[in-house]
């Protein structure tokens, strides 16, 4: 990864990060201001809601209170305690309450029995338990209806008369969505209230608290949005009988989500009758926290652009020298050491530069020094070499040409004598110096390499066989291993069988006393594998590494150009040539040569 | 029952008390006069339609005592051990379009009245009698020609049309409806006579309130006192009229679909308190009853517990759980009370019924008033009980109160028909109205009415 990319990521990261903790902090803080509203506003509600109520309680009171002291009441009452006959009322609650604009009222006699019910009418001659347990206020009280169904209301209880036994007024109003609708209700607000099925006398509500219905929870309008998500709080308000809060989401959108708080509702006994629920939308907030998120996705991504070209200018300035320093390195790597960097950039980097630039020009300086220095060598080494060659032959020349001068004074038989032997001796050395002499050209002038599809097995099974079984080879133990897999080549025929010939040659003079010499071709991983192997005396390290350098040899009459051709040879087939050897463990020249294709 | 025949007896008393002036005034009817009568109702509603009688006869009738008698046919015979009825109409007897009254006639509005469910196999025309025919023998056809239901109207005109409004051949012919109004008029061609009124106008679907402010200002003539408020209407000294068990109560249990197993109908019996219909819901001037007919009809009345017994109501529904029952009721808000009530009896005998307005066959259970139209025992036990779904009691005519006990025991047993009450049907009349008395269904026979203030 470059240092641009890093710069860039390092930016991007930084920017996103500053972003997000900014946003995230700007959220927390906003929820919290809201929960703290939403909770505010809830508790302003109950406080409205139970001063509300208070005053229902007291119209309540204050209407049963009426109907108690009424004339027509208290005729009815003297009625009923003189002649004990209450058949004649039985549809006076009725009347009664529609007068008095009660939804509930019920007459009892002394008796404790029911005299008359507004809002059931034949329930008369069933005992009321309620006038009882009355408290002195108004209460809450749960109201079987004639269909079976049950309603939550707000009772007072009022004797009609002082005499005891008397009758009784139970009066009270329903409390359902005109209840609610009549409450302050702040906007976003939703306001529900939800009834315990049961008997009148709230058992329900103490022991097993019955499955969730929605149809139970009425809001000011009849039915509540998502009323099903309100069973898990409801339900916890009713096991514990304390207020109760929490996250609801009425319907998969976020918008629709509300904190809502469940209210119980209970008689004088502490049984909670019903729940009433406060909903608070938390549409603003959501909103809000996604113009927050939507904000920061922006400057976040305006920190991102803003990076990137703060890392293009940064690139610019510092990255780009340094890139053009990394790739000049490499550039010297490869060996062009003409390479050269601009010599700017701030500081410390331009310092780079121009010490890049000083180091390339001693390099180089060095480089043309040493090969001058080496070219030097070779060519002094190439003068002994020849002089030394030439030394060998020249010396015989010139005691054969001495002796001939010397002959002419022989007589003419001997001087022929002599002349033929020195003539033949100059011939042969003349030869030796032709061959000298056509070595170093076939050095320099290897031909080119006609390719042709040879087995690697048949060019060691040809080496093997020209040099087995010589007499002059009788101390040497020659054997051959060559895999039975097929081992194609693409090289010229002869000029391998050469190379390989002259690493026989060489192996047998490194067996002056015999030893075992072992030809081997095998198909290896990266190509077909030959081994000429000895078991002479090796080779040191520094001979291992100075033995295919031309003119370098460990004979006494080499020239140092064998292993050089061998090397020049393989080398044209795009092969490889290695030595292997250990002391006194004999020497391994290792050719390997790329596989024929097909 | 003996409180209640006293108290009768005291009604008939004062109102000849209070008649005593007038008639000291004027000793005979006069003719002439517009009666005004208003009723909560409606006036052609089969058995308590108080038009129904006005304009249309029946071939029999029962008179005030509950006696058969004459009416469009002068005399029957029966063959055949009552399998076949032959009815000789009156002779002379018009329409009040003036179309003569023939067998063919009679023929057409009996099979128009009961359709499918007639008493009869076949009713044909034998000159100038009709004559019945049927597979099962009718001992009491005569008294089931005399019911509400039954009541001859002109079907279709001598020129084949069809008539716009109910023809018949009683006291009263249709002359309009206008404002909530039906006017009637004075039928000059009557068989029996012309009646003393000149007309009568019918305000119907009045509330029982609204008429009794009109009768105390003199707007009305005859209005309804229905039995709860009868003790109240006395309290407020309304010169009222009344017939003591005019009417039954019962609760009619369809036995064909929830409540098809008997034991349960026979706790709804058990369940229900008549005591307290009878004594609270219709303030005491009810008689409960667990028989169809009456103990001075039958003798035999004492025989059927009215006390309430809910444990055997609990061992007779064993456990078992029934659907949501639907009890309807006819009538006005007391009938819809004691709907209620008896709703409520049930929930305590583990049931689950529900009330409704509205009246209907798909209810379970429907409470429903009928008219006790005649009192010779048999005849009433038939009308009663085709009335409860019986085509007819089968057999001969009852011999034998313990025949007619069996019988009663017998119908009664499926519990598809549970009495409950004796109610008396009683009207209010004002200061004009001469001598207004009731039938013995406690039907007012305005044709023998008149008014103080006639010309």
């Amino acid at each position: 990864m470059s240092l641009r990319q890093r710069l860039l990521i390092l930016f991007s990261l930084t920017v996103a990060a500053s972003v997000a903790a900014v946003a995230w902090t700007v959220l927390v803080r906003m929820r919290t201001v809201f929960e703290e509203r939403d909770q505010q506003e809830t508790a302003l509600f109950v406080s409205q809601f139970q001063r509300e109520f208070q005053t229902r309680s007291s119209e309540v009171a204050a209407s049963v209170e009426r109907l108690a002291v009424s004339d027509r009441a208290r005729s009815m009452a003297f009625e009923i305690a003189q002649s004990d006959d209450s058949a004649q009322y039985v549809t006076a609650a009725q009347t009664m309450a529609q007068d008095a604009q009660l939804d509930f009222l019920e007459i009892v006699g002394p008796d404790g029995n029911m005299v008359s019910s507004a809002q059931w009418p034949a329930r008369f001659g069933y005992p009321e338990p309620a006038v009882k347990a009355a408290p002195q206020g108004a209460f809450l009280k749960q109201e079987e209806l004639p269909d079976g169904s049950t309603t939550l209301g707000l009772f007072a209880v009022r004797s009609i008369g002082n005499a005891a036994p008397s009758v009784t007024l139970i009066g009270g109003e329903r409390l359902d969505k005109n209840f609610l609708a009549e409450l302050p209700i702040a906007p976003g607000m939703t306001i529900g209230l939800y009834t315990m099925t049961g008997s009148s006398s709230g058992q329900a509500a103490t022991a097993a608290i019955p499955s969730f219905n929605t149809r139970q929870l009425i809001g000011v309008n009849g039915n509540i949005v998502g009323a099903e998500q309100y069973s898990t709080l409801i339900e916890r308000a009713l096991r514990s009988g304390d207020q109760t809060s929490s996250i609801l989401y009425l319907t998969s959108r976020r918008e629709d989500s509300a904190n809502v708080t469940a209210i119980p509702l209970k008689n004088e006994a502490g049984q909670v009758l019903a729940v009433l629920t406060v909903a608070l939308s938390r549409a603003g907030m959501v909103e809000a926290q996604q113009t927050i998120r939507t904000t920061a996705y922006g400057v976040a991504s305006a920190g991102i652009l803003l990076a990137i070209i703060f890392s293009l200018w940064i690139a610019a300035r510092v990255s780009r020298p340094i890139e053009r320093l990394a790739q000049a390195a490499e550039d010297v790597a490869e060996g062009n050491w003409d390479t050269r960097v601009p010599e700017e950039g701030p500081g410390e980097v331009e310092v780079l530069a121009q010490s890049f630039n000083h180091m390339t020009e001693q390099l180089k300086n060095q480089s043309e020094k040493l090969v001058q220095t080496e070219r030097v060598a070779a060519w002094r080494e190439l003068a002994r070499r020849l002089a030394h060659e030439l030394k060998n032959p020249l010396f015989p020349l010139q005691i054969t040409v001495e002796n001939l001068q010397r002959a002419r004074a022989l007589p003419e038989a001997e001087f022929d004598e002599v002349f033929q032997e020195s003539t033949q001796t100059l011939t042969t050395e003349i030869s030796n110096l032709k061959a000298i002499i056509g070595r170093f050209s076939d050095f320099s002038k290897m031909p080119k390499p006609e390719l042709e599809r040879v087995d690697a097995a048949e060019i060691v099974r040809r080496a093997f066989s020209l040099y087995s079984g010589g007499k002059e080879n009788a101390k040497i133990d020659l054997k051959l291993d060559v895999s039975s897999e097929p081992m194609p080549l693409e090289v010229d025929r002869e000029l391998m069988h050469r190379a390989l010939s002259n690493l026989v040659l060489n192996a047998m003079d490194a067996m002056p006393d015999g030893g075992i010499l072992t030809l081997a071709a095998h198909p290896v991983e990266s190509g077909i594998e030959m081994r000429v192997a000895d078991s002479g005396e090796g080779l040191t390290q520094e001979e291992c590494e100075r033995l295919f350098t031309p003119y370098y040899t460990t004979k006494q009459h080499g020239t140092g150009l064998g292993l050089a051709i061998v090397q020049s040879v393989i080398a044209d087939h795009n092969g490889t040539i290695a030595v292997e050897s250990h002391a006194g463990r004999g020497a391994t020249f290792i050719i390997t040569l790329p596989r024929a294709n097909g | 029952m003996l409180r209640r025949v006293v108290i009768s007896r005291g009604v008939l008393l004062g109102m000849l008390l209070a008649a005593a002036p007038c008639a000291h005034a004027r000793t005979r009817p006069a003719y002439g006069g517009t009666l005004h009568v208003e009723i909560a109702g409606d006036p052609w509603q089969r058995g308590t339609g108080i038009a129904r009688r006005l304009v249309m006869d029946g071939l029999t009738d029962f008179d005030a005592a509950g006696t058969l008698q004459p009416a469009l046919a002068l005399s029957w015979k029966s063959d055949n051990n009552d399998h076949r009825w032959q009815f000789q109409l009156r002779a002379g007897v018009v329409f009040q379009d003036g179309t003569p009254l023939s067998a063919a006639n009679v023929v057409a509005s009996l099979n128009a009245d009961c359709g499918d469910h007639c008493p009869w196999n076949a009713a044909r025309v034998l000159g100038s009698t009709v004559v019945f025919t049927g597979e099962a023998a009718m001992p009491n056809l005569p008294a089931l020609l005399a019911s509400d239901e039954f009541l001859i109207a002109l079907t279709a005109k001598a020129d084949g049309s069809t008539p716009a409004g109910n023809i018949g051949t009683g006291p009263f012919r249709v002359t309009g409806f206008a404002s909530g109004v039906l006017q009637m008029a004075a039928n000059d061609n009557c068989w029996r006579g012309r009646p003393y009124l000149d007309g009568v106008e019918i305000r119907v679907h009045r509330a029982v309130r609204d008429q009794w402010l009109d009768l105390s200002v003199g707007r009305a003539d005859v209005v309804e006192v229905p039995p709860e408020m009868l003790r109240q209407a006395r309290q407020q000294r309304l010169n009222v009229v009344a017939a003591q068990e005019a009417q039954l109560l019962e609760l009619h249990v369809d036995g064909s679909r929830a409540l098809a197993n008997p034991m349960l109908r026979g706790a709804i019996a058990n369940a229900v308190d008549r005591a307290a219909l009878a004594n609270v819901i219709f303030q005491k001037q009810a008689e409960p009853t667990a028989s169809l007919l009456p103990e001075d009809v039958s003798g035999y009345a004492f025989l059927f517990s009215t006390t309430r017994d809910m444990n055997e109501a609990f061992r007779l529904r064993g456990g078992l759980n029934t659907p949501p029952l639907l009890l309807s009721s006819e009538g006005g808000a007391a009938m819809q009370l004691a709907a209620q009530r008896i709703a409520l009896n049930l929930k305590e005998a583990g049931f689950n019924a529900q009330t409704t307005a509205a009246e209907g066959r798909q209810a379970d259970l429907a409470l429903r008033i009928l008219p006790m139209e005649a009192r010779k025992p048999a005849y009433l036990l038939a009308l009663l009980m085709r009335e409860g779904g019986e085509v007819a009691p089968q057999g001969a005519e009852y011999g034998s109160s313990t025949e007619l006990y069996r019988t009663e025991r017998d119908f009664l047993a499926s519990h598809t028909v549970i009495p409950l009450l004796y109610l008396p049907r009683a009207y209010a009349t004002g200061p004009r109205v001469r001598e207004l008395e009731l039938d013995v269904d406690g039907s007012p026979d305005i044709a023998d009415t008149s008014l103080e203030d006639a010309p």
